[in-house]
């Protein structure tokens, strides 16, 4: 179980990036969050892997607190949460079995991973990862040489071959056409019914969210706006959280619409 | 449809009379600091004329050509600048890592590298040279270590850049998964500099071919010693055919290197 209570991150400069906020988790739920940019999304996210430290409030995974959190435990707690990121942030240069394990680094003795001379063991969590997301047979191909859907499977395979508790996806589509989008997504919702991994995702477009949220999170200017089933969420919802109408850009588009 | 307001082109910035003035300050001081020197631009025809250059013609080659003589100490040389720049770069793999804000591990290790590296660079590499000599004694292995000092210093210079320009994102994604900072370090930022990690030591490696024949004038081993000795007996057409010969060893080495750091980066 994930725990937010009263949780405030403010930057150096000033911005306060979440306010106040409260949350609650469960195992195994998948949740989206939503709101304009800069509402305070990507924060969110990084506040509970410790990228971005709390600045106020306390932070539990299974009752482990993450604000304050130092090094060894530090590097615990994040080994057990898989993150996904809005530019695959991967490696591009090495090949893509190279950039799967380095989802094993916490597992793996430093001099192993150092020299790249990895367990058998290891390789095989990271092949079976690949395989999870059907992109094995890339697996020696440079991470450079994929489209970018195939890249963003890549960045989910590193994920899971942590072997994760919780999963974060932080605009895991944003640089994706709409087709690449819903199959993304539908990798995302796969792994969280089969593996049974409590995943949170970002996403700006409101019908992708509607589409594989069950449960939704509003935020705007980092405060906790609206929590709730994804059924009850009307226009007038998202009104609500992007404090303006919606318009067009904020949809993907309808179903399988090819895009260029 | 209404199209947008044109507005009036703007006129083109003269470059103004500041240009001027800087050119003429110029020229004032150089013609200035030549007389304080003594400096005389028609004495250039008197140093040409000097009958020191008739000394230089013709080139023995069968001296010059001769394993004791030349190709042995050149050999050293070529020797010497491999030594250094293994020496030189390897140690400024971890320097460079540590003293990026992007990669150390953490605020004294960067300041400390930082202070250690400019200690290192303030001393010119001829110093070091001499400080080495006088230290080890004269001889290749002095050379060795003052080229490696020098190599670590532009080694450095060169790939700290490398380093802090290098793409945050797979570090993070590198962080994000808990591993420990050398780890993460290795398989989140490595990757991404090694081409210009490689091209750089290329790079240095050139540079201490050439510096090593100008470390050997003063005691550090290699062809440099041989061109000095040759200069003191005043026997310039054995150094024209030296220098001719390392010539064009530069400039196969160069060769090489360019094509090599062009499949590169």
């Amino acid at each position: 179980m994930i725990r937010f209570n009263d949780v405030s991150v403010t930057y150096r400069g000033g911005v306060q990036a979440l306010r106040n906020v409260d949350l609650r988790i469960d195992d195994g739920e998948f949740v989206v969050v939503v709101g304009l940019s800069g509402a305070g999304k990507s924060t969110l996210l990084r506040a509970l892997n410790g990228l971005v430290p709390a600045t106020s409030g306390s932070i539990t995974i299974d009752g482990t607190e993450v604000v304050g959190a130092q090094s060894a435990e530090l590097r615990a707690i994040r080994s057990r949460i898989g993150m996904i990121f809005q530019t695959f942030n991967l490696v591009n240069r090495t090949s893509v079995l190279n950039n799967v394990l380095m989802g094993r680094l916490a597992s793996v003795p430093t001099w192993r991973s150092t020299t790249g001379l990895w367990p058998a063991t290891d390789t095989e969590i990271a092949m079976q990862a690949l395989e999870r997301v059907g992109i094995v047979e890339k697996a020696y191909v440079r991470a450079a040489d994929l489209s970018g859907g195939q890249q963003q499977r890549v960045g989910i395979a590193r994920a899971l071959a942590q072997e994760p508790s919780v999963m974060l996806a932080d605009e895991p589509v944003a640089a994706l056409d709409p087709v690449t989008s819903r199959q993304i997504m539908g990798d995302l919702r796969r792994i969280n019914r089969e593996m049974g991994i409590t995943t949170m995702v970002n996403l700006h477009y409101l019908d992708l969210a509607r589409e594989f949220g069950r449960r939704l999170v509003g935020l705007r200017d980092g405060e906790v706006v609206f929590d709730g089933d994804i059924a009850d969420v009307t226009d007038e919802t998202f009104r609500h959280i992007y404090g303006r109408a919606i318009t067009d850009d904020d949809l993907l588009a309808v179903d399988g619409e090819p895009t260029e | 449809m209404n199209g947008p307001t044109i507005a009036a082109r703007p006129t083109r910035p003269r470059p103004g009379a500041r240009i001027w003035v800087v050119l003429g300050v110029l020229i004032t001081y150089t013609v200035f600091a030549g007389r304080q020197v003594g400096f005389d631009i028609s004495t250039f025809w008197n140093v040409w004329s000097n009958p020191l250059w008739e000394k230089f013609w013709p080139v023995p080659w069968d001296w010059v050509l001769d394993w004791h003589n030349v190709l042995d100490p050149l050999l050293e040389t070529f020797q010497i600048a491999v030594v250094a720049t293994l020496v030189g770069c390897g140690l400024a793999l971890p320097l460079a890592f540590a003293m990026s804000p992007l990669t150390s591990p953490n605020r004294t290790t960067m300041v400390v590298s930082r202070s250690v590296m400019n200690v290192v660079r303030a001393v010119p590499d001829l110093f070091w040279a001499k400080l080495l000599v006088t230290a080890v004694g004269i001889g290749a292995f002095a050379g060795s270590w003052a080229l490696s000092v020098f190599s670590l210093a532009v080694m450095v210079k060169l790939f700290s850049e490398a380093v802090d320009g290098a793409d945050p994102r797979p570090l993070e994604a590198a962080k994000a998964t808990g591993g420990r900072h050398l780890p993460v370090i290795r398989t989140g930022v490595l990757p991404t500099v090694l081409p210009e990690y490689v091209a750089y030591g290329l790079y240095v490696f050139e540079l201490n071919i050439r510096a090593s024949v100008v470390l050997g004038l003063v005691g550090a081993g290699g062809i440099g010693r041989v061109i000095e000795a040759q200069r003191q007996y005043f026997r310039f057409d054995r150094v024209l055919g030296i220098l001719l010969l390392v010539f064009v060893v530069v400039i196969v080495i160069e060769q090489v290197s360019v094509a090599v750091r062009k499949r590169l980066v």
